[in-house]
């Protein structure tokens, strides 16, 4: 959605790892708790003026790994370095780093200008030009009017503008932000995102946000680092995480998306043919592949990839069509989502377009269809 | 048009006794909520708001031998009835140099124990309230422990610790140190009032201390501040109205404080209470006794007002 435009002189950095010097550098980064290890050797390097999302589900590690950079854990081994710095022994009060709280933590018994001018006063900075600066970032989050206010006097999408405010106060050079629009109703959501990332780009702070929702890391990121049970899945920017996912985990974490089990038949440096006793056909694949003939692997495809018909497609090189039987139908406006009962027992789910308004043709419950793809459409996954 | 297909539930079923009961008394305009509230309120009224009518009463009359050794209020002669209030109890209380001392001096007594209580028992409580889950309430029923064994026997057990040959002068002893004088002075008022009362103070401030949201002392540390400007900035402000409790709870007792001053304090430590003990018992004079009594009441219920009202405008978030 809110891809950038590709700019004479290329914004992502991290295309060109050799001329472009990271600004957070986390190496063989470990946190244990205990016996559990809740982040495992991460190695991630993040660039100046990025939007990194940390993608992941309860227990992931995110938050560990976001709270290791803000100064609040330290690691049980491995090197945060920010901007060239090791941050080891830096106490979060000495980190050119804030924070911006998932409950916003701002402060009860102060008024707004008194939560954003907080920072600043620990900088000693004159009085007028705090209240410059106070000013500045009221207008910047739109909260002209509220400055005399307290938090509780505000509503939740105000507290999360103050709390935005507050920690950008101080001219950060990376800010944190720990599921920055998880307590608001999902209209404001997504009013907010874009908010976010205009307020990223013109400032050209380095963000790095750990969400829960997918749909707001896609919006949000440059890249996406997805978390697994404290250790990165994949990282890669939006477009690489849903349609060239890494592995199964990846595959069905983002999105949704069907995954099935095949033996490699052929394999030849363009392409590779797959047997799915569960698909009840080939799979053609118009790619090589780093396998080997026999490999058990995994083939996972997006609902939307596959296209439903009644008369028997073409398919490709005499693979890529299954049949099947229409078991469920959910009509969602845009979209309807077919659940296909395949005759090699799988259930797949295949998305189709409502382009025509109303449509009497539009296949039914209980019909019979052919699922088909293009022999690009689905990645072939090893682990 | 029809109303056929509305369900029609049945009554909740109730303990068929309470229907009747409950039906005779809204009757009479008793809802159940009224006889919850009955019970404190009559309660308050028979044991405490009536006696004090009574002092307050006692405290307009005279002295007078006999018994009760008070002149009555009301008195009835061929048919009328005479009401008798003597003001000069509350008249002597200004005038006598005694009774103003006194005060101040208890005022001043409490407000230092108050003050010692709350610099030791902050950050006890905030030790406790930082401690892991596990031990917290090991740690407070350390606190509270105590309770267990009267008061009377604790500041005894005080007096052990600090005569002449006691414990303490007999550790100091061992270096050659000469014993020093500790009962019957101040010194030991304070010891007993602040051993007494700490608890008063620790578990207020615990209950507001262990309700700190940890995000509010990281994000102050996210934004420039070392430990001790957070806790001048967040925790301190934010521990007020606990402050504000603890005080309270440790002032007002100890301004009417009698058993530690007179067992270990000295001739020269004057509290109101002790006052008012020889008022009643060794001069045997009542009404003078109500009205030091009566005027004590309005010297804690002045401070008392004011706290809570600093205390509501804290809260009022």
């Amino acid at each position: 959605m809110a891809k950038k435009p590709q700019l004479a002189i290329d914004t992502r950095p991290w295309r060109d790892t050799a001329n472009n010097k990271p600004f957070v550098r986390i190496k063989n980064v470990t946190k244990k708790f205990g016996d559990v290890s809740a982040v495992h050797e991460v190695s991630l390097d993040i660039y100046r003026s990025e939007l990194f999302c940390l993608l992941g589900g309860s227990g992931s590690g995110k938050s560990t790994l976001l709270r290791m950079l803000a100064g609040f854990e330290t690691p049980t081994s491995g090197i945060i370095e920010i901007d060239g710095q090791d941050m080891t022994e830096v106490p979060p009060y000495n980190r050119p780093v804030n924070m911006m709280f998932q409950s916003y933590a701002l402060f009860p018994h102060m008024s707004v200008e008194q939560n954003i001018a907080y920072g600043l006063k620990r900088d000693h900075l004159p009085k007028a030009e705090i209240e410059a600066r106070v000013a500045e970032l009221l207008a910047l989050v739109k909260l002209q009017d509220y400055g005399k206010r307290k938090p509780h006097q505000l509503s939740g999408g105000q507290r999360q503008r103050v709390a935005l405010a507050r920690a950008l106060a101080k001219r950060p050079k990376l800010l944190l932000l720990d599921e920055p629009l998880g307590a608001l109703d999902k209209k404001l959501r997504e009013e907010t995102q874009f908010e976010l990332v205009k307020i990223q780009e013109s400032l050209g702070v380095t963000f790095i946000v750990v969400t829960h929702d997918q749909e707001e890391a896609m919006t949000l990121a440059t890249r996406i680092g997805v978390m697994n049970q404290g250790e990165i899945a994949m990282i890669g920017e939006p477009t690489d995480v849903y349609e060239y996912p890494n592995s199964r985990f990846v595959a069905n974490f983002i999105g949704s998306t069907n995954t099935v089990e095949g033996t490699v038949t052929e394999d030849e440096p363009d392409h590779v043919r797959i047997h799915s006793a569960e698909l009840g056909c080939d799979i053609y694949v118009g790619h090589g592949v780093d396998c080997a003939p026999d490999q058990i692997l995994w083939w996972a495809i997006r609902p939307e990839k596959m296209i439903l018909s009644r008369e028997r497609p073409e398919g490709v090189q005499g693979a890529n069509v299954a049949t099947g039987i229409v078991e469920e139908i959910a009509y969602l406006g845009d979209i309807s989502l077919y659940q296909v009962a395949l005759e090699g027992g799988k259930r797949i789910r295949v998305s189709q377009t409502n382009s025509v308004r109303g449509n009497p043709d539009a296949i039914t419950w209980d019909e019979k269809v052919y699922v088909t793809w293009d022999d690009n459409a689905g990645s072939v996954l090893t682990v | 048009m029809t109303t056929s297909h509305e369900p029609t539930y049945p009554p909740p079923r109730r303990l068929r006794p309470w229907n009747a009961v409950e039906k005779r008394l809204a009757k009479v305009g008793i809802t159940g909520r009224m006889l919850v509230l009955a019970a404190p309120v009559i309660w308050l009224l028979v044991f405490f708001l009536i006696p004090l009518f009574v002092v307050f009463g006692i405290s307009l009359t005279t002295k007078q031998f006999g018994r009760p050794p008070y002149s009555p209020l009301l008195t009835t002669e061929e048919g009328t009835v005479q009401l008798t209030l003597h003001l000069n109890n509350y008249i002597r209380l200004f005038t006598d140099n005694l009774y103003v001392a006194a005060y101040l001096s208890s005022i001043r007594i409490a407000a230092i124990a108050t003050i010692i209580t709350l610099l030791i028992g902050y950050p006890m409580a905030y030790a406790i309230a930082r401690a892991p889950g596990q031990w917290r309430n090991v740690l407070l029923m350390l606190v509270i422990l105590p309770f267990f064994t009267s008061l009377l026997l604790r500041v005894y057990a005080l007096t052990g610790f600090m005569r002449g040959n006691g414990v303490i002068n007999q550790f100091l002893g061992l270096f050659g140190i000469e014993p020093l004088v500790m009962m019957q002075t101040d010194f030991a008022v304070y010891v007993g009032l602040v051993y007494t009362y700490l608890p008063f103070m620790i578990l207020p401030l615990y209950t507001n201390l262990v309700k700190l949201d940890d995000s509010l002392l990281e994000a102050s540390a996210d934004l420039g501040a070392r430990p001790l400007r957070t806790f001048l900035t967040i925790t301190l402000p934010l521990s007020l109205p606990g402050i504000v409790a603890g005080s309270m709870l440790v002032f007002i007792p100890a301004i009417g404080e009698f058993v530690i001053p007179s067992l270990l304090g000295g001739p020269e430590t004057l509290m109101i209470g002790r006052v008012l003990w020889d008022e009643f018992f060794a001069a045997t004079n009542w009404p003078r006794a109500a009205a030091v009594a009566c005027a004590m009441l309005v010297v804690v219920v002045v401070p008392i007002m004011l706290l809570q009202r600093a205390q509501n405008s804290v809260v009022e978030k």
